[in-house]
């Protein structure tokens, strides 16, 4: 895909996550906002580009590791990983305050779980 | 760190990223320049609408003074505030603020949370209050703490209640203040400290000290505190009053002992006594001397004044008897009229002495009765111990001998 492929999903999306569960690594990495990738249990498996260049960090240090304890303990809380943690169906948005590189930003975040599904997915975009 | 400087940037990123504090560099003005995500998600429920621009307007609510003291702090460099305590209502949490200004134009700040540090101080505080409370209105309970050496330390003020105590006399003082010697003379609280330190605990029944040097009946149960390694660092005693169980309980020995008419020993008590007695004798030579008393023409006093008056010529007899008697010495009712005194360490001459003014004395009493004078008089026969007795009925059996020869005399009199 180049990046002028016009993609069939944006951050909003009704069916967001049904294309998140079919899409390519390389798909993802096409997203123009950051999409993080979790078991059940809040273990990174996907990564994208977007999002490691919002972090600074890359996919390789992140993956396999506790996203709420150990990558962004930031989320680790009422807002987010509580909401994953007691709403096994879970489509939400919520504004927030990421501080990339040290920077406050604001983001909105979309959290997205079904029970049924193998991942579940956090999806963090910009906001003004 | 390996992969070059893009490799630890990335590093320290994360290193950033995951410190477990909040990490603010921010400028005069109050414009942040740097957070680390702590510091975002504390200070993100104090800003309205997800702004965390400026640290002055997100923490007006809390600390509407920081930019004066930002502003006020004219030393070049320093440590402007430290650990201070900002108490966000709105979501339950305590903060503390620390701010070092590094230059004109740069000021460093570090955020906590200690919200359950704070909450464990608060139920500390009040565990303390409540232990207070109960320390010193506990009533009945003289609860004191004591150091390893027996000194008191701590007291409530039940100790001043049940033992006329007051600080002065008590803190610093050996707790062998408040419990009379043993037999050995040592103080009963060594025994109970003793006893402590060795079973972790220890519960002792006996007469305490009032200040005023008087006697209370108490049970003190000392246990030993421990510190954090289970080593004993001193005593808590409490001590209860139990005067009136005490009373209650001789109360109930005495009813089991004593011949409801008269007071005097009944005879199974008084059998009892002469068998120590006995056994004092035997142990220790010490001889005693047993005075048989029996009432002349009791039955006549009955037929004559009914058996009401019989009864108080009983009850007259035992009173003159103990009006008599030394301490140690015993009444005891033996059967009808007749009474049995128990003299320890009496000699023979001893006892016929005792036994001839004692007949005297109820010669010449006036035991009244409706009215009326009731004369009465009494026949005594006097039983000394023998080193070649083998059991104490055999000083009765003596003394009731006597008693048969002195009625056979004519009655009013004292035999041997």
């Amino acid at each position: 895909m180049s990046a002028t492929t016009v993609l069939p999903v944006g951050f909003a999306s009704a069916d967001l996550f049904r294309w998140l569960e079919t899409a390519t690594p390389d798909e993802l990495d096409e997203l123009p906002f950051g999409l993080v990738a979790m078991t059940h249990d809040g273990i990174v498996e996907r990564y994208n580009l977007a999002e490691a260049r919002l972090s600074g960090l890359t996919p390789e240090r992140v993956i396999g590791r506790n996203f709420f304890t150990a990558v962004a303990p930031c989320t680790n809380n009422f807002m987010v990983a509580y909401r994953f943690e007691s709403e096994p169906e879970l489509d939400a948005v919520v504004d927030y305050v990421f501080t990339f590189r040290l920077a406050p930003m604001k983001v909105r975040l979309r959290l997205l779980q079904h029970l049924a599904a193998r991942h579940m997915y956090l999806v963090v975009e910009k906001r003004d | 760190m390996d992969g070059g400087p893009a490799a630890a940037y990335e590093e320290l990123l994360e290193f950033l990223y995951l410190t477990p504090v909040g990490i603010i560099k921010f400028r005069p003005d109050g414009k942040i320049a740097m957070a680390n995500p702590v510091a975002a998600q504390l200070l993100m429920p104090l800003s309205g609408d997800g702004d965390l621009s400026d640290l002055y307007a997100l923490l007006a609510a809390v600390a509407p003074d920081l930019r004066a003291c930002v502003e006020q702090f004219r030393p070049a460099a320093g440590q402007i505030c430290e650990e201070r305590r900002l108490v966000v209502r709105s979501i339950r949490k305590i903060l503390t603020l620390t701010i070092n200004k590094i230059n004109t134009e740069i000021l460093m700040a570090v955020v906590r949370d200690i919200t359950r540090t704070v909450e464990q101080e608060i139920r500390i505080f009040d565990d303390q209050q409540r232990f207070r409370a109960i320390f010193d209105n506990i009533r009945d309970y003289a609860i004191y703490t004591v150091s390893l050496d027996g000194r008191v330390e701590e007291w409530n003020r039940t100790l001043s209640r049940i033992g006329g105590w007051e600080p002065a006399d008590v803190t610093g003082a050996p707790i062998s203040i408040f419990f009379p010697p043993d037999r050995a003379g040592q103080p009963q609280s060594t025994a109970l400290l003793e006893h402590a330190l060795q079973h972790g605990s220890a519960e002792f029944e006996g007469w305490r000290v009032r200040k005023d040097g008087s006697r209370f009946w108490g049970d003190s149960a000392a246990t030993i505190l421990p510190d954090h390694e289970d080593k004993a660092t001193g005593f808590v005693i409490i001590t209860r009053d139990l005067t009136e169980r005490k009373l209650r309980e001789d109360g109930l020995v005495a009813q089991a002992t004593t011949d409801p008419l008269t007071g005097a020993l009944n005879r199974r008590a008084g059998e009892a006594r002469l068998d120590d007695v006995f056994a004092r004798l035997q142990r220790s030579g010490q001889t005693f001397a047993v005075l048989m008393i029996d009432c002349d023409h009791f039955k006549a006093v009955n037929d004559r004044w009914g058996h009401s008056g019989g009864d108080k010529v009983l009850v007259s007899l035992v009173e003159i008897c103990r009006d008599r008697l030394r301490d140690g010495d015993a009444v005891i009712r033996w059967g009808g009229e007749e009474f049995v005194l128990l003299l320890p360490n009496t000699s023979s001459d001893n006892a016929l002495m005792v036994a001839e003014r004692l007949r005297q004395s109820v010669e010449a009493a006036r035991i009244e009765y409706n009215g009326n004078t009731i004369p009465v008089t009494i026949s005594i026969g006097v039983g000394t111990a023998d080193k070649a007795d083998v059991r104490a009925d055999q000083v009765v059996q003596r003394a009731d001998e006597a008693v048969y020869r002195a009625k056979h005399a004519g009655r009013n009199k004292v035999a041997e």
